[in-house]
């Protein structure tokens, strides 16, 4: 954990910034990640990182620059050193025609609450031992790959708007495991998400495959015609389609660019189904909850869309300056997004039983926007998604193309389940930023347009 | 480098090995730096440098990496024995040993060619360029301005436990511009426009301001976004498709580069990036495309990202034909998976490793990677000699949206202009365009390849592979070419 020591240095540096008369913002950044790499039912990678990053923002007047040095913070002078390379960026940038927004943090912050000491130091043979048991378990006619991140990252900020500090600590972990048949190409998945330990249960695993297994070895794959179908989405597509839906629909900067789907909408417009409410709740705990955004605002619960209105738009700090609004807390990494729940059987397949064929569709691959202002995806089934008929499973689908609008699967949805899913939505394109949708463990939505599908899985 | 450094590094690899480790590779990155400028309609939102460097060691034992980083030298040793420490437990679980076999050590050095280093270009003199470029696409009638600029230098050096040593130096650019306008049925429409390459020439702050490359497409894109303000849509329906560079390279990067990765032949990424369509089985055999498409690793061209002398295994860049008259010949290789591929197949696929193993940071491991992906220019001419030759297509330029499955089986691309081609002829411009397909069918119905005149080199900045994600640089050499009986438009 963060020493003292390198608090100190950080205040160090902070008036060094006021006797500079700039306007800086340091954020620490540190992260302890394991990496676990499955293939070919092998290990085949095993990668530890400890990895800390400085950033800094400076502002002098209506101009901005930003630096990050990667590196142990070892002295005042380090972090002064990179400050003197921020500044000087900042000095010969140029005046934005903005005033760009101070980073204040509003209260001293301490977060640990989801911090578990046994996560961050977990052995690899722990992950070694609980992929072995899998594997064993179904046999080596299988062939399975996969991956399990976890580790601890930590961040800590200070500006020199006052003297409050905000530092957050939290643990993670993503478990992910393929089975794959060698001849049939047809491919299951199970994945597992928390900030503990004991969020992992293996055998939870092996369940899920004993149920699907039997499905996928005795039926052939069914090729979905292009048309209109009744598709259930499972947990994964409605957060990932969600997530494209928020970007493109409810943030700041694309709904004052007229670029989204709801470019001509205003507050109180009803954009989606009357059952569709969504909040970015940083308390919902199956979210990884980050109480303050790195400018230092507090982070309430903020609904977006309630009963399919538009209720609230996101802004981040530099939007909001940009139009004149103001920041919502959302210069952060990623949203704690909660899709509302609603009456649904808790079991998918008592659900559906009196709709006749259905498509079950628990994950979209490559998900893409071809045309934002309508509100258009697209993207294709892969993992366990089968055909459902009068409450059965009868067999799995072929590779198939959703190309659809966010207005008509999150309009027109049929049945909500009563129960929620926590889903890993991380991005480890750069650094360790833990981010979680909780969502109803599927949603039905009839008249879902299927554009394609493959031969094959 | 210290010799200090290097002798504690060459000690370690020896204690390492002495532990019985069958290979170890280490890269010590002295800097990796970059700068990122964007202009978003005139204002500077982005003014950012950064700075990293530290040491990544992979450990090969019993059959089984172990890897670890650490950006503090003072904590070398550690490092090594952590990266011995995760092959250790790895070894635990290995049913397909991994194997680097045997090779000579060798020393070797590759810097990129340039003339101007843009580190050593003052940031005002580069917001400066950017701005002279925004005060050309500025109009009343543009709703939105973006102009971006970013500069990357690495300096790496390379050691194994064969003895080799590689010290490379890594220059690359990147940069774009685009228009944005509302059309008359208040959709969003855009034109853009990104740096690219000949293949020849030099990397450095000179690529930038030569106006062939970059400056000189403001106009052009200015008033092809008018003219997208006031067109109809794309009616659903099958034509031929002609691909202009600017979506070609992305069209082979999907459906070419991609299931063309030998980790993803052998399972390696199911659980993120996805597999491949393709199979050991499929080389020599598949017919992937027509006669008239051959496809190349590398190319041997010194101007693109994907051009970078030796890959993260020490290997030398491997220059050689995938796709030799439409059959499947060769894949993206390293050396681990070229040897478990061999063995699987029963026979010598892969003659050696194609140089195609890289890493992104000091901070992840090597995996198969694009270097240069290209199609080789054709004898059909030019542009207008294949519209010419068109009886009923449309022409499309720059990606709006890429989805693509799986197993890179079938795709479905969006773009961001369409020329309707009738009957010989250029008529009028379309909007929202989109086309799918499946990859094999897809390129058994190419049917033109344009000559070396209409051969540019695409650069990509930010392809994502593999996990812990790795965002990686690389280059398409790509002619135009023409696509027939292709799903375009969208049912109604």
């Amino acid at each position: 954990m963060m020493t003292k020591k390198i608090k100190n240095i950080f205040h160090a540096a902070r008036k060094e910034a006021l006797k500079k008369k700039v306007k800086a913002t340091f954020s620490y950044h540190r992260e302890k990640s394991h990496l676990m790499r499955i293939g070919n039912n092998s290990v085949s990678l095993n990668t530890s990182e400890d990895l800390i990053r400085l950033d800094i923002k400076v502002n002098i007047g209506r101009k901005q620059g930003t630096h990050t040095q990667m590196g142990d913070i070892i002295s005042e002078d380090y972090v002064i050193q990179a400050l003197n390379i921020a500044v000087e960026k900042t000095k010969h940038s140029i005046d934005l025609d903005f005033n760009p927004l101070d980073d204040i943090i509003e209260q001293n912050f301490n977060e640990t609450i989801q911090y578990d000491k046994k996560l961050e130091v977990l052995d690899p043979s722990f992950k070694q031992v609980a992929y072995k048991k899998i594997i064993d378990t179904f046999g080596q006619g299988y062939n399975f790959s996969g991956s399990w991140s976890s580790g601890s990252t930590e961040n800590f900020i200070v500006t020199t708007q006052n003297d409050n500090e905000a530092y957050h600590l939290v643990t993670d972990q993503n478990f992910s495991i393929v089975l794959k048949h060698p001849d049939k190409k047809w491919e299951l998945i199970s994945v597992q998400t928390g900030w503990k330990k004991s969020d992992f249960n293996v055998n939870k695993t092996i369940k899920e495959f004993k149920k699907l297994l039997p499905v996928y070895e005795n039926n052939k794959g069914f090729k979905v015609k292009p048309g209109k179908y009744t598709v259930v989405l499972g947990p994964t597509a409605i957060a990932e389609v969600m997530e494209m839906a928020l970007w493109t629909g409810f943030y700041g900067r694309t709904y004052e660019e007229k670029r989204g789907w709801t470019a001509k909408n205003k507050i109180g417009d009803k954009v989606l189904g009357s059952n569709i409410t969504i909040t970015d709740d940083p308390e919902n705990t199956g979210t990884f909850m980050f109480g303050f955004d790195f400018s230092g605002k507090k982070r309430h619960k903020f609904v977006i869309c309630k009963d399919g209105k538009l209720k609230n738009i996101i802004y981040d700090p530099q939007t909001a300056a940009m139009y004149k609004k103001k920041p919502t807390g959302h210069n952060i990494g990623g949203t704690s997004i909660a899709v509302g729940t609603g009456d649904g059987d808790k079991s998918l397949l008592k659900a559906v039983k009196s709709l006749g064929s259905v498509l079950y569709i628990p994950a979209l691959h490559y998900i893409n926007l071809p045309n934002q202002s309508k509100g258009i995806f697209t993207g294709s089934s892969r993992f366990n998604a089968v055909l459902i008929k009068n409450g059965r499973i009868v067999s799995p689908i072929f590779s198939s193309r959703i190309t659809d609008t966010f207005q008509s699967v999150f309009g027109k949805v049929k049945i909500i389940s009563k129960d929620s899913v926590s889903v890993n939505l991380s991005n480890t394109y750069g650094r360790r930023s833990p981010v979680a949708a909780s969502v109803p463990s599927y949603i039905v939505t009839e008249g879902i347009k299927i554009t394609d599908c493959a031969d094959s899985f | 480098m210290s010799e200090k450094i290097k002798k504690r590094i060459t000690e370690n690899i020896s204690k390492l090995m002495a532990k019985k480790s069958a290979y170890i590779d280490v890269r010590l990155v002295t800097e990796d730096n970059s700068e990122s400028i964007v202009l978003y309609d005139g204002n500077l939102e982005d003014n950012d440098t950064t700075f990293e460097n530290g040491i990544g060691v992979r450990t090969l034992f019993k059959g089984a990496w172990g890897f670890a980083a650490t950006s503090n030298l003072s904590k070398l040793d550690d490092c090594f024995e952590l990266s011995f420490l995760n092959a250790k437990t790895a070894a635990e679980l290995v049913n397909v040993p991994l194997s680097m076999g045997k090779q000579k050590g060798h020393t070797g050095s590759y810097k990129s060619p340039v003339k101007k280093d843009p580190f050593k270009v003052n940031l005002k003199d580069k917001i400066d360029f950017l701005k002279l470029i925004d005060a050309q696409i500025k109009e009343d009638w543009i709703f939105k301005r973006y102009i971006s600029a970013t500069f990357q230098k690495k300096n790496q050096i390379f050691f194994n436990s064969e003895g080799t040593v590689i010290e490379r130096d890594l220059t690359d650019i990147f940069a774009s511009m685009m228009v944005m306008g509302i059309d008359n049925e208040g959709q969003m429409q855009r034109r853009s426009h990104e740096l690219f390459s000949e293949g020849d020439g030099t990397r450095g702050w000179e690529m930038l301001t030569d106006p062939k490359l970059f400056s000189s497409h403001t106009g052009r894109i200015k008033d092809e976004l008018a003219a997208l303000l006031k067109a109809e849509s794309l009616k659903y329906g099958k034509r031929s498709v002609i691909l202009l560079p600017g979506q070609g390279w992305l069209q082979v990067h999907e459906t070419i580069g991609h299931p063309l990765e030998l980790d993803r032949i052998l399972g390696y990424e199911l659980s993120y990036a996805g597999g491949s369509f393709v199979t050991l089985d499929s080389f020599g055999k598949l017919r992937y495309g027509s006669e008239k498409l051959n496809v190349s690793a590398f190319g041997g061209f010194a101007n693109s990202p994907g051009s970078f002398g030796f890959d993260d295994e020490g290997s030398p860049e491997g220059n050689y034909l995938m796709i030799d008259k439409g059959i499947l010949v060769n894949a993206l290789t390293s050396r681990a998976m070229i040897n478990e591929a061999n063995e699987k197949a029963g026979r010598k696929i892969f003659k050696e490793s194609g140089g195609a193993a890289r890493s992104t940071a000091f901070y992840r491991a090597p995996i198969d990677r694009m270097t240069n992906v290209n199609i080789l220019p054709g004898k059909d001419g030019n542009l207008k000699d294949i519209i010419l030759n068109t009886e009923d297509g449309i022409i499309v330029d720059n990606p709006t949206s890429w989805s693509i499955g799986s197993n890179r089986e079938h795709f479905h691309f969006g773009c961001e202009i369409a020329w309707e081609v009738k009957n010989g002829k250029k008529t009028k411009i379309l909007k929202n365009p989109t086309y799918q397909g499946h990859t094999v069918e897809f390129y058994n119905s190419l049917s033109a390849v344009g000559d070396k005149s209409t051969w540019q080199v695409g650069q990509v900045e930010n392809c994502g592979k593999g996990e812990p994600n790795q965002v990686m640089e690389l280059g398409h050499g790509v002619p135009v070419l023409r696509f027939d009986n292709v799903i375009t438009g969208e049912r109604k």
